[in-house]
């Protein structure tokens, strides 16, 4: 008997923390080959080549706690991207049009909390197509070719860097990481999304606002795809609508992998974090070790298939205990 | 009492299936008003083979929905076979291109359908993750296996004739790929109202629990309409690179939303267990003859993306209202 | 303690509630003392559960006056009722599994607590109040189920309940566990709290509640103090309806066997072996819950079940889906009608047609017409109402929807036919001739497995009855010689799991 749960709280421990370990595998087969893995220059960029994930992954954990799902992150994050370089050069201030884009992302998630809470429509299905709907928008506004920013500051914004070290899209990250956090853990409105996600009618006896609730998980998840399309283009010092293609996809599927579950009520910021790092820190050792890009997209396929499938296939074997 | 509610049943029905309908009639008449180029046999005949890729692969896709899942991984296998296909022409002759791409596309599909079967992933949005991963992987191993060039079917120096006919020749008045269209639609509507496999297809979509329980094999089902997923999305592809004569590796891209635009524009639902290949047709129709009234009027290919997506998300709403 | 003084704290006057074609709760009129436990007992569907759901909130009734703490209540909502001192905690329990101990008991009052470290404490010591040391952490995924209801009996003492009700507390607890409960029961009552106390176990009835309420189909039927009754006479209030011509005849052709499973274990079916005869209708008895749908599954291959052995005609046959069950000559009318049974939206035709697909199929291509004709057959057998053979099977009335499920496996011709609640939700006519049909089945050979929650219906139609009680097999009757309340004490006789602790060891 004691065995068992000794057992068991083994295997909880491996997998909640796979993320942690899958990170801490990659770095260790990444000692042997001789590369520039471990410089601090590295180590930099490759924390700020996955910041902007990162910056949308919280907002989809949110989401995805509250029994939720987003794929029209990458959408937002393009059509954002976009709509303050535009708003720049049309010579509104930067604040100004920065304000404007996460407006963008707001209304967006506004429509898909609606759709999603208060029609009762499929999250999975409707925010794909609202995603294909921003693609759209977005290639009507540009033309389908990048758009240079006039507005000199603006590519400070991400690549400036604190102390010369830090880059400030590093910092940026930091900062949402620990409002969402806060939000998860410490207010209310955290803890109902938890309670909406892991039994929704549970929650509803308790008194808990539900509908509102999981909406608002909507327009935070859309303000944060904003931001990061936001910073991605400062990044970039340019909008284009051809990235975020796969973003949505990325972004879910290492929220997944960080531990947060699709059925709903599990998951944190932390976590979130980590799965992203996995996806960051395999796309640069490949990068390191110069495997080619079609390869790495293969690879970077198959871990996304596998992460799913054994999500699924936990669940199959809980329903199938008898 | 049963009566009305079977009055208002009819009345839905016809205004469900009419609707799509009325609004082809609709944009036919409007168009051919403003643009007169759009009655011309060149416009025409130009419609009728933009019609053959999307609606291959709109077919293969009706299976799946109808039996409560879905597809994303069509725009990997519909790259990796074009380009496969196109580069067997020269080693195997054009029949084991044909052969092989087609094998191919099967294959994929069943792929998928054991990956899902294998996880047990019952859930639309499960199976959507996957098929949505698996299309990442068609679509790398296509741009592998071509360099990430475009391949140019003029290049081959071995007989091409048969890709010529399907992407160019007519027979009377029809192009000879909707012929393959015609073919595929009389098989598949065959095959859905007539057959036991597509029976339990239905069944399956509309309760798998309940199918299970009375014995229909609910496993076969699921293969079963991802394997022809990818037939169709092969057929679809061969179609399109014949028309266009050269292969890019992601020549697929767009055409998964496309489909699922199609078959949720034509009625079928969903959530499982209804529609039809009949309603898809009219979905395809109506999508194209959309664009190509929007291609006529000179409107911008991104603004007509745009409006697809605001069309697509419109058709998710109010099918899920119909639901309600 | 003397009760006779002490005010009325829940005055239920003349509620009734109905569900579409049954009249759920029809007149319902019951007290509740300040500071007592109130027994409510009586079989499944008796109206227990529907009346909760009504104090709670859940559901609204029709008509009727609930007057609870000298407060007329007219309609209200779950949190309502808890923030008004009532609070319930449901047989399938009320938690959130993926959150703490301490946000579950202060759901939805996260601020008002003063953040985690508040909702922490405060749970901690409302824990403690009732002697329990639970870590607040700790999910509640993780608790045994005593500690979960432990969890559940804080949550309501958080709101300053006035009355608990506890539906069914005990049925999954442990007797150590069990001894727990009995204390914060009799602590909670010393507080001046009142419990409404559910139970099947009419031991635990006698041991903590001052007065006991009868209640069957939808009425009460008796209040008494418990030491004005005894338990015999529970017994027979409980099943003892007048049996009217409501069945008929019993078939009478039992043969020799023809199935026999040999030991089912699972998680919670234990040692499960029983033979069934040709031509028998063999019932099972038990409380919802208690293993009957478990081992009817595990028969069919609904459920993956490994190490059990099933014989037909004494060959071992495997059956590890219901397409294998289905080739042995199984059937299976499934509990849920509408879940499970039915496929909602398709018309009457493919549904009936649906287990029988392969038998008018010839080269991979349905015969239509045989279709037709196979629904067409079993519309006129069975007196299915419906327009057409074309009706989408979501506009039948219940009775007529079973028929078509019943229709679909005698189709099939099975040797065994096993029914899951055949008759739950049908009205009376449709019910005879579900009788009718049984026997017809018994008397042509086939042998039918009959579980119902209605003892009068199992007593009537079945040649032999077996209880079923927590996953065991408990007895077995011949129901002409038995007595209702013989078979009902055998239904109820939980294995006493501190014994089996013994034997464990």
């Amino acid at each position: 008997m004691k065995n068992i749960n000794i057992g068991k709280k083994l295997l909880n421990i491996a997998t909640k923390q796979k993320a942690v370990l899958a990170v801490i595998v990659i770095l260790v087969i990444m000692i042997f080959p001789k590369t520039n893995f471990y410089t601090a220059y590295n180590l930099f960029d490759m924390i700020k080549s996955v910041s902007i994930l990162m910056i949308l992954a919280y907002g989809v954990t949110l989401v995805l706690v509250a029994g939720g799902c987003d794929l029209s992150i990458g959408g937002i994050m393009i059509v954002a991207g976009i709509v303050a370089i535009k708003l720049m050069n049309a010579n509104i201030p930067m604040w100004i049009s920065i304000l404007a884009a996460l407006l963008v992302g707001a209304v967006v998630g506004a429509i898909n909390g609606y759709l999603v809470v208060y029609q009762n429509t499929e999250p999975f299905i409707i925010t794909l197509g609202m995603g294909m709907l921003l693609t759209g928008i977005a290639q009507q506004l540009t033309d389908a070719h990048p758009i240079p920013c006039n507005n000199p500051n603006f590519v400070k914004l991400a690549n400036d860097k604190l102390f010369n070290t830090i880059p400030n899209l590093v910092i940026v990250m930091i900062i949402v990481f620990f409002i969402i956090h806060y939000i998860l853990r410490y207010t209310s409105f955290g803890r109902n999304c938890y309670a909406i996600g892991g039994d929704y009618e549970v929650a509803k006896y308790s008194g808990i606002n539900v509908l509102p609730t999981k909406a608002m998980t909507f327009v935070i998840c859309g303000i944060t795809a904003a931001l990061g399309g936001v910073m991605l283009s400062s990044m970039l010092n340019s909008g284009s609508s051809t990235y975020g293609d796969t973003t949505a996809l990325v972004v879910n599927c290492g929220v997944v992998v960080g531990g947060t579950s699709f059925a709903g009520g599990i998951g944190s910021a932390p976590q979130s974090a980590i799965g992203l790092l996995v996806f960051g820190v395999l796309q640069n050792s490949m990068n390191m070790l110069g495997i080619d890009a079609y390869v790495q997209q293969i690879i970077q396929g198959i871990v996304i298939v596998t992460i799913i499938c054994l999500d699924c296939y936990g669940r199959k074997r809980k329903r199938e205990a008898v | 009492m049963r009566e009305r509610i079977n009055f208002k049943n009819v009345i839905q029905t016809v205004f469900r299936d009419y609707l799509v309908l009325a609004a082809i009639v609709l944009l036919v008449i409007i168009t051919s008003i403003v643009e007169p180029k759009f009655l011309t046999t060149g416009n025409l005949t130009n419609i009728m083979r933009q019609f053959g890729p999307l609606i291959m692969v709109a077919l293969g896709m009706t299976f799946v929905i109808i039996c409560g899942f879905i597809d994303l991984s069509v725009s990997g296998i519909l790259s990796l076979v074009a380009v496969v296909t196109i580069s067997l022409i020269e080693p195997l002759g054009q029949v084991g291109a044909l052969i092989v791409g087609m094998l191919l596309g099967t294959f994929c599909g069943y792929l998928n359908s054991v990956l899902i079967l294998a996880s047990g992933a019952m859930k639309q949005a499960e199976a959507l993750f996957i098929t949505y991963g698996m299309s990442t992987i068609y679509g790398a191993l296509a741009l592998i296996y071509s360099g990430g060039r475009t391949k140019q079917m003029s290049i081959v120096k071995a007989d091409t004739s048969i890709f010529s006919a399907i992407g160019t020749g007519t027979v009377g008045i029809l192009s000879v790929s909707f012929i393959m269209f015609l073919v595929c639609l009389l098989l598949l509507y065959i095959f859905q109202s007539k057959t036991y496999m597509g029976r339990t297809i239905y069944l399956t979509g509309g309760n798998k629990t309940a199918a299970e329980l009375a014995g229909i094999p609910i496993k076969r089902s699921i293969a079963l309409v991802y394997t022809i997923s990818g037939l169709m999305t092969a057929l679809g592809a061969i179609v399109l690179f014949s028309r266009v004569t050269a292969a890019s590796p992601v020549i697929g891209k767009g055409y998964e939303t496309n489909a699922i635009l199609a078959v949720v524009v034509g009625g079928t639902t969903l959530i499982g267990g209804n529609g039809s290949v009949l309603r898809t047709v009219l979905g395809t129709t109506l999508v194209i003859l959309m664009s190509n009234c929007l291609n006529l009027l000179g409107v911008s290919v991104y603004m007509q993306y745009m409006l697809k997506g605001a069309i697509l998300v419109l058709a998710i709403w109010l099918d899920s209202r119909k639901q309600l | 303690m003397g009760n006779s003084g002490q005010e009325i704290i829940l005055s239920i006057k003349n509620v009734s509630k109905s569900f579409p074609g049954v009249k759920a709760l029809d007149q319902v009129s019951l007290e509740v003392r300040r500071g007592t436990v109130h027994g409510i007992v009586g079989e499944n569907g008796a109206g227990k559960s529907t009346l909760m759901k009504i104090l709670s909130g859940v559901y609204q009734k029709d008509s009727g006056t609930i007057i609870f703490d000298g407060e007329d209540i007219k309609s209200t909502t779950p949190i309502q009722s808890m923030k008004r001192g009532l609070s319930i905690i449901y047989q399938e329990l009320n938690l959130v599994n993926t959150m703490s101990v301490g946000e579950n008991i202060f759901l939805g009052r996260f601020s008002e607590m003063g953040g985690m470290r508040g909702v922490h404490a405060k749970a901690k010591e409302l824990l403690k109040s009732i002697g329990s040391n639970i870590d607040t952490y700790k999910l509640v995924s993780e608790l045994s189920v005593s500690e979960k209801q432990m969890v559940e009996i804080a949550k309501a003492l958080s709101f300053d309940s006035k009355l608990i009700i506890m539906d069914e507390p005990s049925s999954s607890l442990t007797a150590d566990e069990m001894k727990e409960l009995a204390k914060i029961i009799h602590h909670l009552k010393d507080k001046g709290i009142s419990i409404i106390y559910i139970s099947h176990k009419l031991d635990e009835i006698f041991e903590f509640c001052s007065v006991v309420t009868i209640m069957r189909d939808g009425h009460v039927i008796d209040t008494k103090p418990i030491s004005e009754i005894t338990r015999a006479e529970m017994i027979a209030k409980m099943v003892g309806r007048p049996i009217e011509n409501e069945y008929p005849e019993r078939p009478n052709c039992v043969g020799e066997t023809l199935m026999e499973v040999r030991s089912i274990n699972t998680k919670k079916l234990h040692n499960i072996s029983f033979k069934l005869r040709k031509g028998e209708i063999l019932g099972f008895v038990g409380l919802v819950g208690a293993g009957r749908t478990e081992i009817v599954r595990a028969i069919f291959g609904a459920d993956k079940v490994k190490g059990h052995e099933i014989l037909i005609d004494g060959k071992p046959v495997k059956i590890k889906n219901p397409r294998d069950a289905k080739k042995a000559g199984i059937a299976f009318v499934p509990e849920d009608r509408k879940l499970q049974g039915l496929v909602l939206p398709f018309t009457v035709e493919s549904n009936i047609s649906m287990a029988n697909l392969d038998k008018i199929t010839r080269f991979g291509f349905l015969n239509r017409s045989a279709e037709r004709g196979m629904a067409e057959k079993h519309v006129k057998a069975l007196g299915i109402k419906t327009p057409s053979i074309k009706t989408k099977v979501r506009n039948l009335s219940g009775g007529n929807q079973q028929k078509c499920v019943v229709g679909r496996w005698m189709e099939t011709n099975p040797r065994i036919l096993i029914l899951d609640e055949p008759t739950r939700g049908i009205d009376v006519g449709a019910k005879y001739e579900i009788y009718l049909l049984m026997k017809k089945i018994a008397e042509s050979g086939g042998s039918i497995i009959l579980i119902s929650s209605e003892l009068p219906e199992v007593l009537n139609m079945s040649n032999r009855v077996l209880t079923i009680c927590d996953g065991r097999i408990t007895g077995e009757f011949d129901p002409r010689t038995a007595s209702a309340d013989q078979i009902m004490e055998k239904a109820l006789e939980f294995c006493r799991k501190d014994l089996e602790h013994e034997r464990a060891n």
